[in-house]
């Protein structure tokens, strides 16, 4: 190691498998080492698997996997899944808003997203995996995917609209003569 | 099938067109043609659903991350131990210098104060802003203090002050705090960025003095922010702050 196989490997998916990483733990240098840690255990274990084809798909689950047991080991969490009904439509940022916002502000709402529901919602974003293999990573049933994509959306609309609402608004105004403010 | 329920389904359908030929949503894209509303609905959503997916993807890895990958896949590791916190790898990590503290590198061109000083001296000449809060007002009263000398650490609350209603500007993407303060009469603008926003800037070790069109600035970090303050009144200005 590392061989062209897996250089190839680390070209194609360690970008997506960072942006993974950043929306669970939240923090670049995590990220960067759980990133690591999963082609690491790809270079010891990977290689026993026979179809190539699913790569992609055992990364992500493996880079999962390892996020739940790292934290594991740190904390005990319990991810209460909101079973209320879901507000289909609720306020939106517009579109046009969206595509105007600085990356890191629909990173930011996205990692502002419940994790039960950030962690389909994230893959989802990113296109790789369809939702039967998120299903699969994640080890849930499909439904139980479909239902989280739907809430996940829900509440990432709504954090973006706080963050749109949030953004700074400057006013001009007149300067006073005693007292000259920023 | 349902309008709610084809929308439940939908919402798995992935923006790129990926999903197109799955079986599983014929049916309710089916719906979706035959149904307007459904139709501007599931248009809708695509078009948030692309401009949220392009967001993602505009998100880089840090410089060095594939190297440090490679590099690490090359050292091995004993049972045990992760191998990036191994002796041998973090002297190659530390080659590759990977990973600093910034939460998003949006692939960063590497930046020089000097672009930072650029930008502040002009925006220091426009028109002049509100602001509010406690922290920003403290801020604003520790600068105007006579004994409070610049060109050192200052500490400086950044998210704090960002929430309280001090003056933000972006500059490259990253939030820039701006603050007027009063010494003696004249006025000077005072800029802040964190230097975990901007892994790649160059900042001088101690307080440098230059002219930036009208204006002059002075320029200097410490190990969490990099100041640049702004006055009108020439060098002389600057220099009695230090």
């Amino acid at each position: 190691m590392p061989g062209e196989t897996f250089t190839q490997l680390v070209d194609a998916h360690y970008a997506p498998l960072y942006r993974f990483a950043l929306s669970l733990t939240k923090n670049s240098s995590d990220a960067g080492d759980l990133t690591q840690q999963t082609f690491f255990i790809w270079a010891k274990k990977g290689e026993q698997l026979r179809d190539y084809t699913k790569a992609k798909s055992w990364l992500f689950t493996t880079l999962y996997r390892e996020f739940l047991r790292v934290r594991r080991r740190a904390e005990h969490v319990t991810a209460l899944e909101d079973l209320s009904p879901v507000d289909s439509d609720p306020p939106a940022p517009e579109v046009d808003i969206v595509a105007g916002m600085d990356a890191g502000l629909v990173v930011a709402s996205l990692q502002e997203v419940d994790e039960v529901y950030r962690v389909p919602l994230t893959l989802f974003y990113m296109q790789d995996l369809s939702y039967k293999e998120i299903a699969e990573a994640l080890e849930v049933p499909i439904g139980t995917v479909m239902s989280r994509l739907s809430r996940g959306k829900a509440q990432l609309r709504a954090a973006l609209a706080r963050k749109d609402a949030r953004t700074v608004k400057v006013v001009p105004f007149e300067i006073h003569p005693g007292r000259k403010t920023s | 099938m349902k309008h709610e329920e084809a929308k439940f389904i939908l919402n798995a359908y992935r923006p790129n067109g990926a999903d197109a030929a799955d079986p599983a949503f014929a049916e309710a894209l089916e719906h979706a043609r035959r149904d307007p509303a459904l139709a501007a609905w599931f248009e809708r959503l695509n078009e948030f659903d692309r401009a949220v997916a392009a967001k993602l993807g505009e998100v880089q890895p840090p410089s060095g991350l594939r190297e440090t990958i490679l590099a690490g896949a090359r050292v091995g590791t004993p049972e045990g131990l992760s191998w990036w916190r191994r002796p041998a790898w973090l002297a190659v990590a530390a080659a590759f210098i990977v990973v600093g503290a910034v939460t998003l590198s949006l692939a960063p061109a590497r930046l020089e104060a000097a672009d930072l000083t650029s930008f502040v001296a002009r925006d220091a000449q426009q028109r002049h802003m509100h602001g509010d809060g406690e922290a920003w007002s403290s801020f604003q009263a520790r600068l105007a203090e006579p004994a409070t000398r610049l060109g050192q650490k200052l500490a400086v609350n950044f998210s704090e002050l960002r929430t309280t209603g001090c003056r933000t500007i972006r500059f490259q993407g990253r939030d820039v705090l701006e603050v007027c303060f009063n010494r003696d009469g004249k006025w000077y603008h005072c800029y802040v960025v964190r230097r975990a926003d901007f892994p790649s800037l160059q900042a001088p070790a101690s307080a440098e003095i230059s002219a930036e069109g009208s204006v002059h600035v002075a320029t200097w970090a410490d190990d969490s922010h990099l100041f640049v303050v702004v006055s009108k009144g020439g060098a002389e200005a600057l220099q009695v702050l230090l």
